[in-house]
């Protein structure tokens, strides 16, 4: 079987009572002659096919499988009586526009009855591309295929590129379910609507100088309906998870710890009302559902740290108190920071957030007991303690890393650059705010961290200097 | 010096110094007359309203009004004579043609200064650390650039509505030619009233203006509130003029499912700005009434409530960004068959989608609220609202796809910005639902996520058709076409440069980067992105840069447009000559098939009307 035609000057004969068919196909069969001559008749009618055979002898007869109003005894009887060389092919648009090509002359006895009775579920033997539906569905097929991968890609590509901070609470993992959910769903839309928007772009482009109009079709209402309905229920269906994400963020624990969030231009407090401390750091003990009820005592702030995922406003008012619940999940240091503008230094309002194991956060609460009601050398011993002010400081005397602590107070010092002081007040707070401005001579510049003017308050200090006072 | 002050613009600039003296002399003496001494809020606040209606009366916008209430005769609409040459841009006209220019050319230049405060704290925040910017000043550009592009945008979209409206259903005008010149003038003095904000000592409470902290601002605050009022007024009015032009003015034989697709998203957008605009003037009006007078409408502690003042802001602002994209989507849809000869995919589909987004657009501001505090029950009925607003808008992506689907599409500039326009808007769209269900959203809630987001609606949804619209327009309006390669060179700058910012801007939004501040925390890591956003953005405000030279050197001298360069069936394009005559169609035209039957030979959407019609 051949699948080139013959001849220079190609006539093709089109049988079939449906004109759209014979439309489409003399449209298609023009665009794809490419300048060749070429002659195409209509014939729609048993009678005028067999008029058109015997008398205009085509080279090419394409008949409508579907059509049954065409006799395919009688058309094969004239089709094999024939002298000069001609080939038939039978297209079928229910079987997606399978084609089969048979010729004249090497006709066999089995394609004769192939083409006598309509094979029930046997493919004909021979597809071509030719007719529009199968061009169509060729499309289809392969944005289809392309939608695929890019889904897969881009949502790979949303889960892996680190677009979230880690899940350091409870909340956190049930709000990155439903981020996981929103990647995959993302993925899929912009998947579809970009691979169908370029694969348009590449196909159906007019190229050169061409001047041809698009395929004439104007709309569709199943098509709309659809497109309606199945993102309708997809939106509810979405609606309906997010509801159930935010209500299991709002998981009521009744052994939750109470902390009081106070907002101010441009810091934050937080009172423990279980304890009676007031800390301007959230210490937090881990895995224990911890209940802020927040209040503003000024503009609206808002508290939110990336990792806890959560955030609330904070309101001015003592009727709008407003609640959040938090569970910490993994021990470290973050930061809650201000995330609705509130004035000037609106970008500076964050606080230490520190999450710690219960023995830790119990020791820290006993800490902050014991402070409430200590001298200022027993605060400042603590808090030297809390800071690690001992890792290189000893109090006994001892050399470690760092000048010993021990009747320091009140010493002549002498510095690296050859000058020397009386270690007073004035000395000790400066070496601890500025610790490379001078340098005890026999110890190392630079291990000291330079961050103590940002991390301890003023009174902080003093109470570590009252202590230092207190080391005779 | 009489020439000069022939230029209606010149007059009523004069008019509003001369009407602010006057307002801040008349309370100043009021006071002294009770014994008070000076305060500068009052004053100013007199000052800016008496400003802007002195410049509308100099400028001669109510002129007309005012001969009507004494009982005189004025010129009918189409008599009116405009000034000749350029001239006529600069002072009161009642073509609608000649105001839509007006609109667009003001909106043009509040783009360029909206655009600027950006690139100024894009700036400063391009390495962490404070680097020439105050706080204060940081601050104030925030707002300003949200609020003077939200002009913009308004502005522009009067621009396109009022120049093609009348055009593309065959209209001479707009149904009230004074109220449409109204409408224009007075954004003018408002907009002046807005920029004179950042003089005036600025305000840090960025566009959303939330008391209490509007409560303490500088007085630029006042000056912000009055600005956005009165531009409110031009929104309410233009929009108005446009519905009734638009269901009682079309050509014969135009039912409302044979108007050109852009026709019905002003139709939506109008339908929203008419009635949501009141309410972000209310809000504001209220806390300037509480500045003024002490009235706790806001104060907790007085038997206020803060979160009073978000639900009215939201009501008007949440729909507003529907009234702000709706046009562009109705350029897309507009511009799409043409370039791609075929019909629009389920016009009525399309068509019913704008009213759709428009309504559903009024149940979903609480969303903006989802970590204000409002009761917790309430959350939940608007995610359901927020998320059904992807319906219509999907209905109009599946509808574009299916344009494109087998046409034969060609690729002039317009068309790239539509294309442009359809991806931008997509991302904007695809990132709307995580900021719309709830527990998500407490994550996204005011970070550079939703900045992003929110940029990629606005520039998907308004910027990109806006830039096609004028590329698709411009030799209709001059005569003349826009350089095709300053134009490409404009397009695919501008593209790779605007994903790159908003993509970024996602990005360290979801790791915790907060808006709306001035220096962040070098130990977050964000200072790599922030330095590529910045160079993104100077990309983008270059490609704008070649727009504008484009727009400029074309009028001159760019190839002539001779006839129907588009190959449109729109009639502004198959029906008349460009630029576009004076009164449109001399001959009216009716309309006897869809506007979009690109590939069905023979077919036609407008034909002259052969007998002379007789008035009726």
């Amino acid at each position: 079987m051949e699948k080139s035609l013959p001849g220079n000057a190609r006539r093709v004969l089109i049988a079939s009572a449906n004109p759209l068919y014979g439309k489409g196909l003399e449209k298609l069969l023009s665009q794809q002659a490419g300048g060749q001559p070429i002659e195409i008749r209509l014939a729609s009618t048993m009678s005028a096919t067999l008029e058109a055979l015997e008398q205009w002898n085509p080279t090419l007869v394409i008949v409508d499988y579907d059509d049954h109003t065409i006799d395919r005894a009688q058309f094969l009887n004239q089709f094999i009586t024939g002298e000069g060389p001609m080939q038939v092919m039978l297209v079928s648009l229910k079987a997606s526009g399978a084609a089969v090509v048979y010729d004249r002359r090497t006709l066999s006895s089995d394609q004769t009855q192939d083409w006598l009775h309509i094979p029930t579920s046997t493919q004909p033997p021979q597809v071509s591309d030719v007719p529009r539906r199968s061009e169509s569905m060729k499309h289809f097929a392969i944005v289809a295929v392309l939608v695929a991968i890019s889904t897969v890609l881009v949502d790979y590509l949303l889960r892996t590129i680190g677009l979230l901070p880690i899940e350091a609470s409870t909340q956190a993992t049930i709000i990155d379910r439903l981020f996981n959910t929103h990647f995959m769903v993302i993925s899929f839309l912009f998947s579809l609507i970009v691979v169908f928007l370029v694969y348009s772009l590449i196909v159906f482009r007019r190229r050169g100088k061409e001047t041809t109009e698009g395929q004439f079709f104007k709309s569709s209402t199943r098509l709309e309906v659809l497109w309606t309905i199945f993102p309708l229920a997809a939106v509810i269906y979405f609606s309906y998870l997010g509801s159930l994400s935010l209500a299991e963020t709002r998981k009521v624990d009744p052994q939750a710890l109470e902390v009081k969030v106070i907002g101010r231009q441009w810091s934050w407090t937080f009172e423990y009302p279980d304890f009676g401390i007031t800390s301007d750091t959230l210490q937090l003990p881990v895995n224990r559902q911890v209940l802020l009820k927040m209040t503003s005592q000024d503009v609206i702030h808002s508290f939110w740290v990336p990792e806890f995922r959560v955030k609330q406003d904070l309101l001015p008012g003592e009727n709008l108190v407003k609640e959040l619940r938090i569970t910490p999940t993994i021990i470290g240091s973050y930061k809650v920071r201000c995330a609705e503008l509130c004035g000037k230094l609106h970008a500076y309002m964050e606080s230490p957030v520190v999450v710690v194991s219960d023995a830790d956060f119990q020791t820290w609460v006993d800490d902050q007991v014991k402070l409430l009601n200590a001298d200022p050398a027993t605060r400042g011993e603590l808090a030297a303690r809390q800071n690690g002010c001992f890792a290189c400081h000893s109090i006994d005397g001892s050399k470690l890393v760092g000048p010993s602590w021990k009747s320091l107070f009140g010493s002549e010092r002498k510095f690296t650059d050859g000058t020397s002081m009386v270690a007073d007040e004035v000395y000790l707070k400066n070496s601890i705010i500025k610790p490379a401005a001078e340098v005890v001579a026999g110890f190392p510049a630079g291990v000291m961290p330079q961050t103590y003017a940002d991390s301890l308050t003023d009174v902080k200090i003093a109470d570590i200097i009252a202590f230092i006072k207190t080391l005779k | 010096m009489r020439k000069l002050f022939s230029i209606g613009l010149v007059r009523g600039i004069l008019g509003q110094i001369v009407g602010t003296a006057l307002g801040i002399g008349l309370l100043t003496g009021i006071r002294a007359a009770m014994g008070l001494g000076w305060k500068a809020e009052p004053a100013a606040v007199l000052g800016a309203f008496f400003g802007v209606f002195g410049f509308l009366i100099a400028v001669g916008a109510v002129s007309d009004w005012w001969k009507w209430a004494k009982g005189e005769d004025t010129l009918e609409a189409e008599e009116f004579k405009d000034p000749p040459g350029m001239g006529r841009y600069f002072g009161v006209s009642l073509d609608h043609k000649v105001i839509g220019i007006q609109y667009g050319i003001t909106s043009l230049i509040l783009l360029a200064f909206g655009g600027s405060f950006a690139l100024i704290f894009r700036t400063e925040l391009a390495a962490s650390g404070m680097q020439f910017l105050t706080f204060d000043l940081f601050n104030s550009l925030v707002g300003m650039h949200g609020m003077v592009l939200i002009i913009s945008i308004l502005l522009g979209i009067a621009g396109m509505a009022n120049y093609l409206v009348p055009l593309l259903i065959g209209a001479k005008d707009m149904a009230f030619p004074r109220l449409n010149a109204f409408g224009f003038w007075i954004a003018v003095p408002a907009s002046l009233v807005l920029l004179s904000a950042i003089l005036v000592g600025g305000f840090d409470t960025g566009w959303t203006a939330y008391p209490p902290l509007s409560l303490r601002a500088p007085l630029g605050m006042q000056m912000f509130f009055v600005g956005v009022f009165f531009n409110g007024w031009s929104s309410i009015l233009g929009a108005l003029n446009l519905i009734a032009t638009i269901i009682r003015m079309r050509a014969k034989g135009m039912n409302m499912f044979r108007m050109p697709i852009f026709a019905w998203s002003v139709l939506a957008t109008s339908l929203i700005a008419l009635t949501a605009t009141q309410l972000i003037g209310l809000s504001f009006q209220l806390v300037m009434f509480e500045r003024l007078f002490g009235m706790p409408f806001f104060d907790a502690t007085k038997g206020g409530n803060p979160i009073l003042f978000q639900h009215l802001f939201w009501f008007y602002s949440h729909p507003a960004v529907y009234v702000f994209i709706l046009p562009g989507l109705g350029i897309i849809s507009e511009l799409l068959p043409v370039f791609v000869r075929k019909p629009l995919f389920g016009y009525k589909w399309v068509a019913m989608s704008s009213m759709g987004i428009a309504l559903t657009g009024f149940l979903v501001w609480g969303h903006h609220m989802f970590t204000a505090g409002i009761e917790d029950y309430l959350r939940v009925p608007f995610m359901y609202s927020t998320l059904l607003v992807a319906v219509p808008t999907g209905v109009k992506f599946f509808s574009w796809v299916a344009t494109l689907w087998q046409g034969r599409i060609r690729f002039p500039v317009p068309m790239l910005f539509v294309l442009g326009g359809i991806v931008v808007f997509l991302l904007g769209g695809l990132t709307g639902p995580p900021s719309g269900t709830v527990s998500t959203d407490l994550h996204l809630h005011d970070t550079y996520f939703i900045v992003g987001h929110f940029h990629d609606t606005m520039f998907g949804g308004y910027i990109f058709p806006l830039f096609a619209a004028i590329y698709y327009w411009y030799p209709k309006i001059t005569g003349r076409k826009l350089n095709e390669t300053l134009g490409k060179l404009h397009f695919y700058l501008m593209t790779p440069a605007f994903l790159v910012m908003t993509l970024g801007q996602m990005r360290v939004g979801m790791l915790g980067m907060r808006r709306r501040i001035a220096d962040y925390d070098p130990a977050q890591g964000f200072d790599t992105t922030q330095l590529i956003i910045t160079i993104a953005g100077f990309l983008i405000a270059l490609s704008v840069l070649f727009l504008f030279i484009n727009l400029i050197r074309s009028a001159k001298h760019g190839e002539v447009a001779e006839g129907n360069i588009w190959e449109s069936r729109s009639p502004e394009w198959a029906m008349l000559p460009s630029p576009a005559p004076m009164h449109n169609y001399d001959q009216d035209f009716q309309v006897v098939g869809d506007p979009y039957d690109y590939g069905l030979a023979g077919s036609r959407y407008t034909e002259l009307v052969t007998q002379p019609v007789g008035d009726d």
